[in-house]
């Protein structure tokens, strides 16, 4: 029989267990894990079958298990109280990279950054964010991240071919393939992406690469109708002051598109940092009202905006003009969600916004894969 | 097994959908009976709900009286989904018809039953197209495309059907109307959309789809090559990939193909060569110029006779008129063919192919190969007379040990054609235990009462469906994968 978190003896039994790392079991597991509250219990497993181990004891215990990778989006989401703090970064191993293939299968807890460097040695890629930080692949596939360059080379979900992982009641399960093409059962890979583990602990993951060719460029221009004289560049992206747009292909390409677009180019991709403030946000609308979301920002937030996706990074020292601002968005099919802010910051202001659709069925989901809700209980939109 | 036939069940959806769209005799119903697989269940009746309102309906009265629904659209598939092989109610969306073009956010709201070319021509004046492109795109809906998740040749650079699903209107469970997704990226909350792309209407119905419409390119070139050896070409394709390409298409065709396709087209392909290889590249100009001179260069270096590169687009459609006729040729060899559908790692392609036409020689069946070469998806074809006696038998074990042999060489069981029934069983083949119990929970945490196209895609070991054989079948000009 399941005790179901909640359960206030069981809860406080949590956070002596933190305290005292001494609960039987998962001592051997115990570990420091940087950014964990003091009242929780630190664990790096080195296997799926560790990370089993606790999951069923969180399940058999009731306790809350907070997931962690690179630590760079642990305030993404609803607020997590943790009884135990898994990190993933034990199981970083890269099982395969088949150049040929396009595929690599690769640990959940190996960075974004490791993992970039090592593929652009064949001149591939994931892909993924372009400025991670220390954030790693479990990470940015349990938050949904994308780079930009998903103007033109689609979002993260899109390169997650097969995925292996721990179910809150401690079962292994594998879906998808190592194959590029593959309709072979559910999608729950896709499923998986921006799910913050309530599927399960990613342990591992195959990705679908790209081959990156040889020039790369980054034109600033003076307006988005300018940038716009290239059919699919890699990324629109204006921050206030520019317009950037981010060029690869062959080097007689590039050049040739530059010189179409007319304004200042550079060599590389000169990718901005996420903007930097107290609280950050990610502001979503239909690609045709970027500009429109951008006139929207009060002159203090920064941002930085991706044309023809509809996504607005930014970031403030106040949240004051957030509700107007989401109420806006979601008017128009869109979301205003906070990404980071400052312990009790938001003032009532949740960190999702509305309620998604078919909410029950996203609760008899969870249910199935996690039946004692312990990972990352209350995490996503609707209090899932 | 057989649900209960639900009596009053025929009155209730006249009374819904009105008498004219709710079919029910015997000649009606063998129509829609099976889809181009070869498996032929025995439909209730077949209903033609208009838009999600009227889905609503039908669900709700099909869990009343407990009979399953299947969803149809065109009936282009081949593994069997909609095949009402419970029986049931056959829900045809053909009559969901509406578009909904929104060029300044490329993007469209698309009814589940408007066809897949349509839907790129009424594109096509704002400089749009929707990029999966299967080869039963002239007649397949989009209802289609989104329940099987479908390729095509164009789906190596641009990705499958679900890379271009932005948004679904749903009817779940209790005839509940969902809007799942939407024009903004990254819905917060799960991603119930993803999920239910390529779930072969087995986790609700779809009535209509927001589809991404990406920018038709200014410019294209296509390539012709044709090699000595099969190996050639396939080094070709991976030597193009490795330096920095992926052209828009990479498509193989063998001997064996090209000599059935050339006798019956009188194209001019060359008939000597062990495989040609169409390739396609698009972009701007000054790209695809480059792109087609790199792709030239490796053919070359592999082997490659001529590589001939059309910059019209009457020259460009006479070199895809070859693979696209490819099924309609195999009619003059014998009169029923088996299409296989699976995927090998790229890099297995070579090994994968010798061994499949071993297996074909083995059983002495006359087998056939063109495919998506870039991304490694297969589609072997065997070509049969059902009239020979045991013929069937042995198209069926040659069939399961081609899967069985690209499972083992790291591959899956289906690229882009889906499940359903043909390949349920082997599904136990490539996961485990656990791996298909949790696909089960994702089906039952969806339709909780099991109506939606019950018994595809998983295997249950309970159950089983004797479809007798493969049934004799014509082989029409323009039979597509």
């Amino acid at each position: 029989m399941l005790r179901l978190r909640g359960d206030p003896a069981k809860r406080s039994a949590g956070r002596r267990l933190g305290l005292t790392a001494g609960t039987r079991g998962l001592e051997s597991l115990r570990t420091e894990v940087p950014g964990a509250p003091d009242t929780a219990l630190g664990v790096a497993p080195r296997s799926p079958d560790e990370v089993a181990q606790v999951l069923r004891h969180a399940t058999e215990h009731g306790l809350a298990v907070q997931v962690r990778g690179g630590g760079t989006h642990s305030g993404y989401g609803s607020p997590v109280t943790p009884d135990i703090v898994l990190s993933t970064r034990r199981l970083a191993g890269v099982e395969s990279w088949e150049p040929d293939d396009l595929t690599l299968v690769v640990g959940a807890g190996a960075g974004i950054a490791e993992i970039e460097t090592m593929l652009g040695g064949k001149w591939q890629t994931a892909v993924m964010p372009e400025r991670p930080g220390d954030a790693t692949v479990g990470g940015v596939i349990s938050a949904g991240l994308s780079g930009w360059r998903r103007a033109r080379l689609y979002a993260t979900r899109e390169r997650v071919l097969e995925v292996t992982l721990v179910t809150g009641d401690g079962r292994i399960v594998r879906a998808g393939g190592r194959v590029v093409k593959n309709v072979t059962g559910y999608d729950l890979p896709r499923l998986v992406v921006g799910a913050f583990g309530a599927f399960g602990v990613v342990v591992s993951v195959c990705l679908k690469l790209w081959p990156v060719p040889p020039a790369a460029a980054t034109v600033t221009v003076d307006s988005v109708e300018t940038a716009r004289q290239v059919s699919r560049p890699l990324a629109i992206l204006g921050d206030g002051a520019a317009i950037r747009v981010f060029l690869w292909g062959g080097d007689e390409e590039v050049e040739a598109l530059g010189e179409r677009l007319g304004g200042r180019l550079s060599e590389g991709h000169q990718w901005p940092d996420d903007p930097r403030g107290a609280f950050k946000w990610s502001l979503r609308v239909p690609p045709a009202l970027v500009t429109e979301a951008v006139g929207r920002l009060p002159q203090d937030w920064s941002f930085v905006a991706s044309y023809g996706v509809g996504e607005v990074r930014a970031a403030s020292e106040g949240s004051g003009a957030a509700a107007e601002i989401r109420d806006w968005a979601e008017t128009v099919g869109g979301a205003l969600v906070v990404v980071e802010a400052p312990p009790g910051g938001l003032d009532g202001l949740d960190p999702w916004g509305a309620t998604p659709p078919a909410i029950d069925v996203q609760r008899r989901l969870i249910a199935q894969f996690d039946p004692a809700r312990v990972i990352n209980p209350g995490r996503l939109p609707g209090g899932l | 097994m057989k649900y209960p036939h639900g009596v009053g069940l025929i009155e209730d959806l006249r009374r819904a959908l009105g008498d004219e769209n709710v079919l029910e005799k015997p000649v009606e119903l063998y129509l829609y009976s099976k889809d181009a697989s070869l498996m032929r269940g025995s439909p209730t009746c077949v209903v033609f709900p208009k838009d999600a309102a009227e889905v609503a309906e039908v669900v709700r009265i099909a869990e009343s009286h407990d009979v399953p629904i299947v969803a149809r659209g065109a009936g282009t598939g081949l593994a069997a989904g909609a095949s009402p092989t419970e029986g049931g109610i056959v829900l045809t969306t053909t009559a969901m018809q509406a578009v909904e073009l929104d060029p300044e956010n490329h993007c469209a709201w698309v009814g589940a039953g408007v066809i897949n070319l349509d839907l790129s021509k009424q594109a096509a004046p704002h400089g749009l197209q929707f990029a999966p492109d299967p080869s039963s795109q002239s007649a397949c809906t989009i209802g289609g495309n989104v329940a099987n998740n479908s390729g095509g040749p164009h789906c190596l650079a641009e990705g499958s059907t679900t890379s271009h699903v932005l948004g679904l209107e749903v009817v779940i469970t209790g005839g509940e109307v969902v809007v799942l997704g939407g024009k903004a990226p990254d819905p917060p909350g799960l991603d119930l959309k993803g999920l239910v792309v390529g779930s072969e209407g087995t986790l609700g119905i779809v009535t209509r789809a927001l589809v991404r419409l990406i920018p038709i390119e200014p410019d294209v070139r296509t390539l012709l090559m044709d090699f000595p050896t099969v190996e050639g070409a396939a080094a070709t394709v991976s030597e193009v990939i490795a330096a920095g390409l992926v052209p828009a298409a990479l498509e193989l065709m063998d001997q064996r193909m090209t000599v059935a396709v050339e006798n019956w087209l009188g194209a001019g392909l060359p008939t000597d060569a062990a495989a040609i290889l169409l390739a396609e590249v698009v972009g701007e100009t000054e790209g695809v110029r480059s792109d087609a001179q790199i792709i030239g260069d490796i053919a070359r270096k592999h082997g490659a006779g001529t590589v001939e590169v059309a910059e019209t687009e009457a020259h460009r459609a006479l070199l895809w008129k070859g693979r696209k006729s490819a099924f309609g040729a195999i009619a003059q060899l014998a009169p029923d063919y088996y299409l296989h559908d699976a995927v090998v790692p790229r890099t297995k392609l070579v090994e994968t192919m010798k061994a499949i036409y071993e297996i074909a020689d083995r059983y002495e069946l006359t087998l056939l190969n063109v495919f998506h070469a870039g991304d490694g998806n297969l589609h072997p074809l065997i070509a049969f007379d059902a009239g020979d006696p045991g013929i069937n038998e042995k198209v069926h074990r040659a069939g399961d040990e081609i899967v069985a042999l690209c499972l083992k060489n790291g591959g899956a069981l289906s690229g882009e054609h889906g499940i359903g029934i043909e390949k349920r069983d082997m599904m136990r083949t490539s996961f485990t235990e656990l791996d298909l119990d949790a696909q089960a929970r994702l089906k039952e945490a969806f339709d909780p009462q099991a109506i939606f196209n019950p018994n595809k895609i998983l295997p249950e070991g309970s159950r089983c469906f004797d479809f007798g054989g493969i049934p004799r079948r014509e082989v029409p000009e323009g039979v597509w994968v």
